[in-house]
């Protein structure tokens, strides 16, 4: 297999731009219904999580599935009627809430309130999270800068070993990758209520890294080629450089994704969208590396070489 | 040769530390793994301490450590984090709505003497305030039709406890000189009191408190946060001495659970600074449980599918890339140990994810080694120049996500930190296994073994030499 990324960089160029786009438009329109890109969690706004099965070693205590028009009633009762439930569960024993931040006491009575209702619930596997919405906003500007830091550490890196439009081109790609990685689970937030978690900004944050990675070894391939081959030209150098690194690049990603699907498809809960999440940058990352970062430092360095040129054939 | 077998008396001893280290200690999970509580308490300022200083915060943090401890809680730990918040985690606890009514209750005790001349301003009071918390409760039995109402009932009830504070003498003594708290069931009835002891200067307090008002029909109030408990009137045969003994009890009709909670809060003393409980993470001990064991299950197939898949892909250097492997994975979790990460649900996942980064060194190496065989170098230069050329690239991409990892300590919380601490470790132990056991063991194999160096295609099927 041999790749001609020079030759179609305009189609992959297109393709990567229309997908940013959608992903863009994806934000906006989950911007206009939640006020925030991605369907938050309460991780980032605030509020009470109550996660809680019957206990079925009772007898007769599951016999029948927890309804969910009854637990609204609960809800309202309680005065929260902007509370959602959900049941989940084989035989529907599973209930989970969420509120505005309840205090210890509106959890407790709720909770008595439930059982008082559906019958006794099993204390080892309640689950609570409550988050206060300063909390919330801290973890993600916390989160938000620990992303530009790192930003900003591998521009200086990359720019040491390499050059300045190395990195600049670097970060482009990565841009690219966590967008439409975010932009996939801003439509999944839309479509099948997907929310962000703080796991997803560390699954953003690797993402990155692994990214950059990718478009390491092939700028240090590029640089390599670029030095035993002077004469060639620049595209012929990415090319080749691209093409050496092909089977790496495909079996590092498989083998980097094969656990991770194996998580996404056995791990537990809070893992799969984690997963998810990373097995998409991932495969963006690959391609990114391979399509984008190099294809736009060839199309950079050829400019930069006809603006150079140019005073010399107009002198002539 | 001799450089070979010096590498790998080392990597023996390594593993041999390795070995003693997880047979010897153990890794401590995460709540999120064994399950348990975890709260975070914001200290806030009031009107006359408006900053927070290390001191208060401190002494905030012993308090809520004696309370912890009257929980009764196994191993719990109680941490400040940043300049005005503690973290306190609680593991396996069973009641996480106790820990927190207990952790996050300010429990100010103060004992205050009636003022004179105030008997029956104090019996009307005390009547309306009787009358109000009837009234809330009835409307509480339908809370969202009288939602306006309650509000207005709670606002006079406010304003009532207020003006009974203000009819009593400001407090003599309080909570901090107490020295036992704990409940027990009242003579009368099913209800429970809290019975108290005073150290010695609160004892001759106490006893002075009670002479002053010993037979005077004035109360004594027990506040407790500024709301009165109860206010017995203290018999005239005390007149003379006062109460002595320094003995207490508080009854204000408590049920089991509210004594309980009311002695712990008592003994774990008065908090210098209001607190909030702003973040409460609790998770089940069974869920906890499903979930360590699916990520277990989940990690092991992923990393055996790995495993096979540089055999199969890369022979001979993917077998013994297996071996690093295995011997990576081994180390990395005894620096776990050793480094006292706690293993988290996303510590899982670096660890995962620095397994994907070992697997790259390695992927990198022998792509490059086949590409020197290629070439038509001799396998012994071909793995040597394989890990020369490829170690640039390792390096690079390596100290990126070095960098990442850092910006992920210094600015991120407890989760975030967490996964940078274990994917850092593992791409640094990464880094290792590739570059020092891969490289011995494949020289080993190729030095030691001559009809090994006679077979490439042992490191790369079809192998074609070009000119």
């Amino acid at each position: 297999m041999k790749l001609n990324v020079i030759k179609q960089r305009y189609f992959w160029w297109l393709l990567s731009a229309l997908t940013v786009i959608i992903s863009l438009l994806a934000m906006i329109v989950s911007y206009l219904q939640f006020e925030a890109p991605l369907r938050p969690s309460l991780d980032f706004v605030g509020g009470t999580r109550l996660q809680l099965e019957l206990d079925c070693s009772i007898p007769q205590n599951c016999d029948e599935p927890i309804a969910i028009s009854e637990v609204q009633e609960i809800l309202e009762a309680q005065g929260l009627p902007d509370a959602r439930a959900q049941v989940f569960g084989e035989n529907e024993t599973g209930l989970s809430i969420r509120a505005q931040t309840l205090d210890v006491e509106e959890r407790s009575e709720l909770q008595d309130a439930l059982e008082a209702n559906f019958g006794q619930f099993d204390p080892t596997t309640i689950q609570i999270d409550t988050v206060g919405p300063t909390i919330g906003e801290e973890l993600f500007t916390s989160g938000i800068l620990a992303l530009l830091v790192s930003f900003f550490g591998i521009i200086v890196y990359i720019s040491i070993r390499f050059q300045l439009d190395y990195a600049i081109f670097a970060i482009l790609a990565l841009f690219h990758d966590a967008l439409i990685t975010a932009g996939v689970f801003s439509i999944l937030g839309l479509v099948a209520m997907v929310e962000v978690d703080s796991l997803f900004l560390v699954a953003l944050l690797t993402i990155i890294g692994f990214s950059v990675n990718d478009t390491v070894v092939i700028y240090d391939r590029i640089r390599e080629t670029g030095q035993q081959e002077p004469e060639a030209s620049i595209a012929k150098v990415v090319d080749d450089a691209v093409n050496q690194t092909l089977t790496r690049s495909i079996n590092t990603t498989l083998t980097t994704i094969l656990p991770l699907l194996a998580i996404l498809l056995f791990g537990g809960e809070t893992l799969k969208e984690f997963a998810l999440a990373l097995i998409i940058g991932f495969l963006l990352g690959a391609y990114s590396s391979i399509f984008l970062a190099s294809t736009l430092l060839a199309w950079w360095r050829e400019r930069q070489e006809t603006t150079q040129q140019k005073p010399f054939s107009e002198q002539v | 040769m001799q450089q070979q077998r010096t590498a790998i008396a080392l990597i023996f001893v390594l593993l041999i530390g390795a070995l003693v280290v997880l047979t010897q200690l153990s890794v401590p999970l995460g709540l999120d793994l064994r399950g348990g509580a975890q709260l975070t308490i914001q200290v806030q300022t009031t009107e006359e301490i408006t900053d927070i200083t290390q001191d208060r915060l401190e002494s905030v943090k012993r308090v809520i450590q004696n309370r912890v401890d009257g929980l009764g809680v196994s191993e719990p730990i109680v941490q400040t984090v940043g300049g005005d918040r503690i973290s306190v985690q609680l593991p396996g606890v069973s009641d996480p709505a106790q820990a927190e009514r207990v952790l996050g209750g300010t429990a100010q005790l103060e004992f205050r003497a009636q003022k004179e001349g105030t008997d029956q301003e104090f019996q009307e009071k005390f009547l309306t305030r009787d009358q109000l918390e009837a009234q809330l409760e009835e409307l509480r039995e339908n809370s969202e039709e009288n939602q306006a109402e309650i509000e207005e009932t709670l606002e006079e009830l406010d304003q009532v406890n207020q003006e009974i504070l203000d009819l009593f003498e400001p407090a003599a003594l309080t909570g901090s000189q107490l020295e036992q708290a704990r409940a027990q069931p009242a003579q009368a009835g099913n209800n429970w009191q809290v019975q108290i002891r005073f150290d010695q200067e609160g004892g001759s307090k106490f006893a002075e408190l009670t002479r002053n008002i010993a037979g005077t029909g004035r109360g004594l109030g027990i506040f407790l946060d500024d709301e009165l408990v109860s206010a017995p009137t203290v018999s005239s045969q005390y007149a003379d001495r006062g109460i002595t003994g320094g003995s207490a009890t508080i009854s204000g009709g408590f049920t089991v659970q509210e004594a309980e909670d009311l002695a712990i809060q008592l003994r774990g003393g008065s908090l210098p600074l209001p607190v909030e409980i702003v973040e409460n993470r609790t998770v089940g001990a069974t869920l906890g449980q499903e979930s360590i064991q699916r990520s277990i299950y989940a990690s092991l197939s992923g990393l055996i599918l790995v495993l096979v898949f540089m055999g199969v892909y890369y022979r001979l250097p993917g077998l013994i890339a297996d071996l690093a492997l295995s011997i990576y994975a081994l180390l990395t979790f005894a620096a776990y140990v050793l480094v006292g990460v706690t293993l988290t649900l996303p510590g899982i996942a670096g660890f995962i994810l620095s397994i994907g980064m070992a697997v790259d060194a390695n992927v990198l190496i022998f792509e490059r080694t086949r590409e020197e065989l290629r070439a038509g170098k001799t396998l012994y230069r071909a793995v040597e120049g394989g890990f020369y050329r490829a170690f640039s690239s390792i390096l690079d991409s390596n100290v990126t996500t070095l960098i990442a990892c850092a910006a992920l300590f210094w600015l991120g919380s407890g989760l975030v930190r967490g996964f940078a601490v274990t994917l850092a470790i593992g791409v640094l132990i990464s880094l290792f296994t590739a570059l020092t056991c891969t490289r011995t063991f494949l020289l080993f194999a190729v030095l030691g073994f001559p009809t090994i160096r006679k077979k490439p295609e042992l490191f790369c099927p079809n192998l074609a030499v070009q000119k």
